[in-house]
Protein backbone atom coordinates (compact mmCIF):
# COMPACT_ATOMS: atom_id res chain seq x y z
CA UNK A 1 0.00 0.00 0.00
CA UNK A 2 3.10 2.46 0.89
CA UNK A 3 4.77 1.40 -2.50
CA UNK A 4 1.57 2.42 -4.37
CA UNK A 5 1.64 5.72 -2.67
CA UNK A 6 4.96 6.61 -3.27
CA UNK A 7 4.79 5.63 -7.03
CA UNK A 8 1.36 8.03 -7.54
CA UNK A 9 3.33 10.36 -6.24
CA UNK A 10 6.58 10.34 -8.12
CA UNK A 11 3.70 10.38 -11.14
CA UNK A 12 2.05 13.11 -9.99
CA UNK A 13 5.17 15.24 -9.45
CA UNK A 14 6.52 14.11 -13.16
CA UNK A 15 3.01 15.29 -14.71
CA UNK A 16 3.15 18.36 -12.76
CA UNK A 17 6.36 19.33 -13.79
CA UNK A 18 5.61 18.73 -17.54
CA UNK A 19 2.31 20.46 -17.43
CA UNK A 20 4.38 23.72 -15.68
CA UNK A 21 6.89 23.33 -18.74
CA UNK A 22 4.22 23.01 -21.23
CA UNK A 23 2.79 26.25 -19.48
CA UNK A 24 5.69 28.56 -18.89
CA UNK A 25 7.21 27.42 -22.38
CA UNK A 26 10.55 27.46 -21.25
CA UNK A 27 11.94 25.16 -23.65
CA UNK A 28 10.23 24.88 -27.31
CA UNK A 29 7.13 22.77 -26.62
CA UNK A 30 8.25 20.49 -29.50
CA UNK A 31 10.32 19.31 -27.24
CA UNK A 32 8.20 19.15 -24.35
CA UNK A 33 6.43 16.87 -26.04
CA UNK A 34 8.99 14.13 -26.28
CA UNK A 35 8.88 13.88 -22.43
CA UNK A 36 6.60 11.26 -22.07
CA UNK A 37 7.89 9.35 -24.70
CA UNK A 38 11.13 9.81 -22.98
CA UNK A 39 9.73 8.82 -19.71
CA UNK A 40 7.93 5.36 -21.18
CA UNK A 41 11.01 4.19 -23.00
CA UNK A 42 13.56 4.96 -19.96
CA UNK A 43 10.98 2.66 -17.87
CA UNK A 44 11.42 0.02 -20.60
CA UNK A 45 15.01 0.29 -20.46
CA UNK A 46 14.86 0.14 -16.40
CA UNK A 47 12.83 -2.80 -16.62
CA UNK A 48 14.80 -4.83 -19.29
CA UNK A 49 17.96 -3.50 -17.03
CA UNK A 50 16.52 -5.26 -13.83
CA UNK A 51 16.05 -8.60 -16.22
CA UNK A 52 19.26 -8.41 -17.14
CA UNK A 53 20.75 -7.75 -13.72
CA UNK A 54 18.24 -10.66 -12.35
CA UNK A 55 19.85 -12.65 -15.27
CA UNK A 56 23.29 -12.07 -14.83
CA UNK A 57 23.41 -12.75 -11.18
CA UNK A 58 20.89 -15.56 -11.06
CA UNK A 59 21.55 -17.28 -8.01
CA UNK A 60 22.40 -21.22 -8.43
CA UNK A 61 23.62 -23.42 -5.37
CA UNK A 62 25.26 -26.97 -6.68
CA UNK A 63 25.35 -27.76 -3.30
CA UNK A 64 21.47 -27.17 -2.25
CA UNK A 65 20.86 -29.57 -5.14
CA UNK A 66 23.05 -32.68 -4.37
CA UNK A 67 21.90 -32.33 -0.46
CA UNK A 68 18.33 -32.22 -2.29
CA UNK A 69 18.93 -35.25 -4.27
CA UNK A 70 20.10 -37.00 -1.10
CA UNK A 71 17.23 -36.47 0.60
CA UNK A 72 15.45 -38.00 -1.97
CA UNK A 73 16.73 -41.24 -2.64
CA UNK A 74 16.45 -41.16 1.45
CA UNK A 75 13.25 -40.87 1.20
CA UNK A 76 12.60 -42.82 -1.69
CA UNK A 77 14.44 -45.74 0.28
CA UNK A 78 12.72 -45.42 3.61
CA UNK A 79 8.85 -45.44 1.61
CA UNK A 80 9.67 -48.46 -0.09
CA UNK A 81 10.53 -50.15 2.94
CA UNK A 82 7.03 -48.97 4.01
CA UNK A 83 5.72 -50.49 0.80
CA UNK A 84 5.40 -47.98 -1.65
CA UNK A 85 5.82 -48.20 -5.06
CA UNK A 86 8.25 -46.20 -7.07
CA UNK A 87 9.13 -48.33 -10.16
CA UNK A 88 7.12 -46.52 -12.38
CA UNK A 89 8.62 -42.97 -12.06
CA UNK B 1 23.24 -23.81 -19.64
CA UNK B 2 24.30 -20.99 -16.47
CA UNK B 3 27.07 -19.52 -18.58
CA UNK B 4 24.45 -19.15 -21.41
CA UNK B 5 22.04 -17.36 -19.05
CA UNK B 6 25.10 -14.86 -17.96
CA UNK B 7 25.91 -13.70 -21.41
CA UNK B 8 22.01 -13.39 -22.32
CA UNK B 9 21.47 -11.04 -18.90
CA UNK B 10 24.78 -9.30 -19.84
CA UNK B 11 23.70 -8.49 -23.67
CA UNK B 12 20.23 -7.39 -21.81
CA UNK B 13 21.78 -5.20 -19.86
CA UNK B 14 24.13 -3.84 -22.13
CA UNK B 15 21.23 -3.29 -24.39
CA UNK B 16 19.55 -1.54 -22.36
CA UNK B 17 22.07 1.14 -20.78
CA UNK B 18 22.71 1.94 -24.74
CA UNK B 19 19.21 2.31 -25.87
CA UNK B 20 18.96 4.90 -22.72
CA UNK B 21 22.14 6.78 -23.19
CA UNK B 22 21.42 6.85 -27.17
CA UNK B 23 17.61 8.40 -26.43
CA UNK B 24 18.80 10.44 -23.46
CA UNK B 25 21.38 12.15 -25.27
CA UNK B 26 18.60 12.65 -28.61
CA UNK B 27 16.24 13.90 -26.40
CA UNK B 28 17.44 15.39 -24.05
CA UNK B 29 21.01 16.80 -24.45
CA UNK B 30 20.72 17.52 -28.39
CA UNK B 31 17.91 20.05 -27.92
CA UNK B 32 20.07 22.37 -26.04
CA UNK B 33 23.20 21.71 -29.19
CA UNK B 34 23.17 24.34 -32.25
CA UNK B 35 21.49 23.13 -35.34
CA UNK B 36 25.10 23.34 -37.25
CA UNK B 37 26.90 21.55 -34.81
CA UNK B 38 28.51 17.86 -36.13
CA UNK B 39 26.54 15.54 -33.76
CA UNK B 40 23.51 16.51 -35.30
CA UNK B 41 25.01 14.12 -38.13
CA UNK B 42 24.87 11.17 -35.79
CA UNK B 43 20.83 11.10 -35.12
CA UNK B 44 17.50 11.03 -37.29
CA UNK B 45 15.41 13.72 -37.17
CA UNK B 46 13.20 14.24 -34.07
CA UNK B 47 10.12 12.98 -35.73
CA UNK B 48 11.72 9.72 -35.88
CA UNK B 49 12.05 10.41 -32.07
CA UNK B 50 8.55 10.06 -32.01
CA UNK B 51 8.10 7.32 -34.59
CA UNK B 52 10.14 4.61 -33.46
CA UNK B 53 9.05 4.15 -30.09
CA UNK B 54 5.30 4.72 -30.52
CA UNK B 55 5.59 1.99 -34.03
CA UNK B 56 7.70 -0.14 -31.59
CA UNK B 57 4.90 0.05 -28.67
CA UNK B 58 2.54 -0.57 -31.33
CA UNK B 59 4.49 -3.66 -33.09
CA UNK B 60 4.82 -5.70 -29.26
CA UNK B 61 1.17 -4.79 -28.16
CA UNK B 62 -0.14 -6.65 -30.90
CA UNK B 63 2.47 -9.26 -30.94
CA UNK B 64 1.08 -9.91 -27.44
CA UNK B 65 -2.50 -9.56 -28.20
CA UNK B 66 -1.87 -12.02 -30.82
CA UNK B 67 0.07 -14.64 -28.58
CA UNK B 68 -2.84 -14.51 -26.11
CA UNK B 69 -5.03 -15.30 -28.93
CA UNK B 70 -2.79 -18.39 -30.04
CA UNK B 71 -2.94 -19.39 -26.93
CA UNK B 72 -6.26 -19.13 -26.29
CA UNK B 73 -7.56 -20.60 -28.72
CA UNK B 74 -4.87 -23.81 -28.43
CA UNK B 75 -6.34 -24.20 -24.88
CA UNK B 76 -10.05 -24.70 -25.58
CA UNK B 77 -9.33 -26.80 -28.48
CA UNK B 78 -7.21 -29.18 -25.68
CA UNK B 79 -10.49 -28.72 -23.66
CA UNK B 80 -12.99 -29.98 -26.17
Amino acid sequence: MKHIVKILTLVMAITTLWIGLLQTSMIPSSHTWLLPIYFVVSLGCYGLLMVGVGLMNFPTCPQEALLLQKDIIEAKEYLNQKGVDFSST
Amino acid sequence: MELADRAVGFLLTFISLSIFTYYTFWVIILPFVDDDHFVHNYFLSREYAILIPVSAGVALLSFLSIFIGFVMLKSKKKVA
